[in-house]
């Protein structure tokens, strides 16, 4: 997390950067909630007009399948 | 080609935080490292939280700071024992540096131990020291925008303090939109209002203080 000093640069965080179906202008701030609510989701960023959609997170805490499963609790479909 | 393996520091820390753990339990001392940027009230709150628990726990602390013992000096004037760790210029404390000063304390002779860290909000999140929760402050000074920008800290912290609440009107701070971002960061985290100037909010912290020392020790 800290560049300047060196801090958890071994902290093996990802990203991932996907485009899903589903969300609307009244989902979405649910659907951050519920990923922003797992363990080790830190960030996460949606463009509802087009589905683009950035999640951060550490996959020591939080599987990849966690991150589906949130998208798929509000109907949304995940191309990844 | 030469492949260089670097040491895996987070490792070798997890190892020192799993021995400090061990060594608090054996002890049955409640550990909590407190969190958060320079200047948002740790050692304020600390300060209240030695004159409402003196007498009823038996309490200890490790401060750490970048350099200086000014904080320690505040904390000794309440007749607490309290033990400087000067990082020169380190950002966070590490389970080593927590280590080394707690084998030389009387562990058993205490129901609370708190660790002061370094302020600032992104490394010590980092860092196990073998406490048993992490606690983070934030003021209302520093803006509601926080919890996102800085969700380590709130992941892995059991307790956040927004502190400096008396203050609350002459700044833009949105509470709702703060408790809200906590909240969706860390379902369920104990979200506690203070002012250590009108000492708002210290009784139910050290109430929420009780219940985690009574819980360890009926572990």
């Amino acid at each position: 997390m800290c560049k300047e000093c060196g801090c958890g640069e071994m902290n093996g965080n990802a990203r991932l950067h996907f485009t899903a179906k589903g969300y609307t202008e009244t989902n979405v701030k649910e659907v951050e909630k519920s990923l922003l609510g797992l363990p080790g989701v830190f960030h996460v960023h949606i463009h509802v007009h087009d589905g683009e959609t950035t999640v951060e997170y550490s996959p020591a805490k939080t599987k990849l399948m966690d991150i589906l499963g949130a998208l798929g609790k509000h109907d949304i479909e995940a191309s990844l | 080609m030469e492949i260089q393996v670097r040491k895996n520091i987070l490792g070798e820390n997890d190892r020192m935080a799993a021995e400090n753990r061990a060594m608090f339990a054996d002890n049955g001392v409640y550990v909590i490292n407190l969190m958060g940027s320079p200047g948002s009230g740790k050692t304020s709150v600390l300060e209240k939280t030695m004159e409402k628990l003196k007498g009823e726990l038996r309490m200890a602390v490790i401060e750490g700071d970048l350099f200086t013992s000014k904080d320690a000096d505040r904390i000794a004037k309440h007749d607490v024992p309290v033990i400087q760790i000067n990082t020169s210029g380190g950002c966070h404390l590490d389970a080593a540096m927590v280590q080394k000063v707690a084998r030389k304390m009387d562990l058993a002779a205490l129901d609370l131990l708190i660790v002061e860290n370094v302020g600032n909000l992104v490394c010590p999140a980092e860092f196990d020291v073998g406490e048993d929760d992490k606690g983070v402050v934030l003021s209302v000074t520093e803006g509601d925008d926080k919890p996102l920008k800085y969700p380590l800290i709130f992941k892995e912290s059991a307790v956040a303090i927004l502190n400096k609440v008396d203050i609350l009107p002459y700044c833009n701070f949105d509470m709702e939109s703060a408790r809200e971002d906590i909240s969706a960061l860390h379902p369920g985290m104990t979200i506690l209002e203070t002012s250590c100037t009108t000492g708002q909010g210290i009784e139910p912290w050290c109430e929420w203080l009780r219940q985690r020392v009574e819980e360890k020790q009926n572990r």
